[in-house]
């Protein structure tokens, strides 16, 4: 190994070290961050659709992010909700006429 | 006998009932005749709607109340007279206006400690109930979302880590500063508010709270109120009202807390979200924090008055309150860019509905 390549892999070490220590500080916020997707757009749709009484079409472009979704179903009898996207899953489902709707909590992941 | 009803007309007109209109179960109307002020105001807040590329003003609901009377309504888009509209942060100035009727019925003392009632505070024993109102607490809140998706508090909050419980996940953040020092604007300090309100009233009330406060003393039979999981109201985000409705807090509020000739606000609570937190310094452009409400005092609007008050929400919500003109302005929207100006509209309700600004 010639004083450069030392040099060169000393430093990929120091990296891979620095970049090993970021995903462990941030590992709870990376494993929530594919929730946000199909959580947001499950919630929002929902109060949309359910609160604020909107169109099916208003509400689809109202929610409308950068990164789509893979699926947004809605049960119109049961007023709930079913997003998918980034490989998860959420539901939001409406649950009275003051207290509109709300994720379903354990519909995630 | 004429004199003796002249004499009890201006008795009863000595008091507050007389001499203001108030909205009963509907608002009184006293349309403006349209004018170039009013055409330009429309020109602004109403330009051709682009929904496609959400982009540019995009006004849903525009209501301007004049002396406790309609002066000016507009919808647009998913506007609508009788439909409830999404007022996202201008939750937390309704929130602040519920704790208001609690605050003048002795339930909490500003100086309390937050934790005295909401247990999970009790690492942050020092948070008093009026830094939460100054979003003052001190925690290390991120409340960036647009552009830091990842370490955004105020997302995990509503949609992934902290929505079961937002007040837990609020109170769950390590400290950043004293509290009461510094001014950190967070939809935390907002939620935990929210649940102190649980144990101020007790956990039989709070469910109907703010309906028992304040909505059905206002004649708001609509409003919708989303919780977490845990029952706690969102009152960082999550409040829906008709434009209409929402006119009649700001009437309140332009009137010093009085309603109907009932004081439902201590004068002293109005007083407390009518003063800037001093210790925040200000943003260019932005109004000044009081008591959970803005404040133009800083002249962050230079076209408004000094003394304008405002709830602000996410994509252009907002209720203007301007006691010195006796104006409140509602305006729903769903702007997605930066170009919807405050000042600007602001400027030319000025201009189409006072004297000074030249109808």
């Amino acid at each position: 190994m010639t004083a450069a390549q030392r040099a060169w892999a000393a430093l990929s070490l120091v990296a891979s070290l620095a970049a090993a220590t970021w995903l462990w500080n941030e590992r709870t916020q990376l494993l929530a961050f594919p929730d946000i997707l199909s959580a947001y757009s499950a919630k929002e749709y929902c109060s949309c659709r359910y609160v604020m009484q909107n169109s099916v079409g208003y509400c689809q472009s109202y929610i409308k992010q950068y990164l789509p979704l893979s699926s947004l179903s809605e049960d119109p009898g049961q007023r709930r909700v079913l997003a998918s996207g980034l490989g998860r899953s959420n539901t939001a489902a409406w649950v009275g006429p003051r207290q509109g709707c709300r994720l379903i909590p354990g519909s995630d992941g | 006998m004429l004199r003796l009803f002249i004499l009890s007309i201006s008795v009863l007109c000595s008091l507050p009932l007389c001499a203001h209109t108030w909205p009963s179960e509907q608002w009184s109307q006293a349309l403006a005749p349209a004018s170039p002020a009013v055409a330009a105001l429309e020109r602004y807040a109403f330009v051709e709607r682009d929904d496609t590329a959400r982009q540019g003003v995009r006004t849903d609901a525009l209501l301007v109340i004049r002396d406790g009377e309609i002066v000016y309504e507009r919808y647009a888009g998913p506007g609508a007279v009788d439909r409830v509209h999404a007022t996202w942060s201008i939750s937390k100035s309704l929130l602040a206006t519920v704790l208001g009727v609690a605050y003048g019925e002795g339930r909490f003392a500003l100086q309390d400690a937050a934790a005295d009632y909401f247990q999970p505070l009790d690492q942050h024993r020092d948070i008093r109930v009026q830094d939460l109102l100054h979003w003052a607490s001190g925690l290390d809140w991120q409340e960036d979302y647009e552009y830091a998706p990842l370490n955004s508090s105020v997302v995990a909050m509503l949609y992934t880590r902290g929505h079961r419980d937002m007040a837990s996940y609020a109170a769950s953040h390590r400290r950043a500063h004293a509290p009461g020092e510094h001014f950190r604007y967070s939809s935390g300090d907002s939620n935990l508010l929210a649940a102190a309100l649980r144990n101020m009233v007790g956990l039989h009330e709070y469910p109907d709270y703010p309906w028992q406060a304040l909505f059905t003393p206002l004649g708001i039979d609509n409003a919708v109120w989303e919780t977490d999981a845990s029952g706690t109201f969102v009152a960082s985000s999550y409040a829906y009202l008709t434009a209409r409705d929402l006119a009649r807090v700001g009437l309140l509020m332009q009137r010093d807390g009085q309603w109907r000739g009932r004081q439902l606000l201590p004068q002293a609570w109005v007083a407390f979200n009518r003063t800037p937190f001093v210790p925040s310094q200000d943003v260019p452009g932005e109004p000044a924090a009081g008591g959970h409400w803005w404040l133009n005092s800083n002249g962050a609007w230079p076209h408004a008055p000094l003394s304008t008050m405002a709830a602000l929400g996410h994509w252009g919500q907002a209720l203007y309150v301007l006691p010195e003109q006796r104006l409140v302005v509602v305006r729903y929207a769903d702007d997605r860019d930066g170009s919807f100006s405050h000042d600007a509209l602001l400027q030319r309700v000025l201009a189409a509905f006072t004297e000074a600004g030249g109808q």
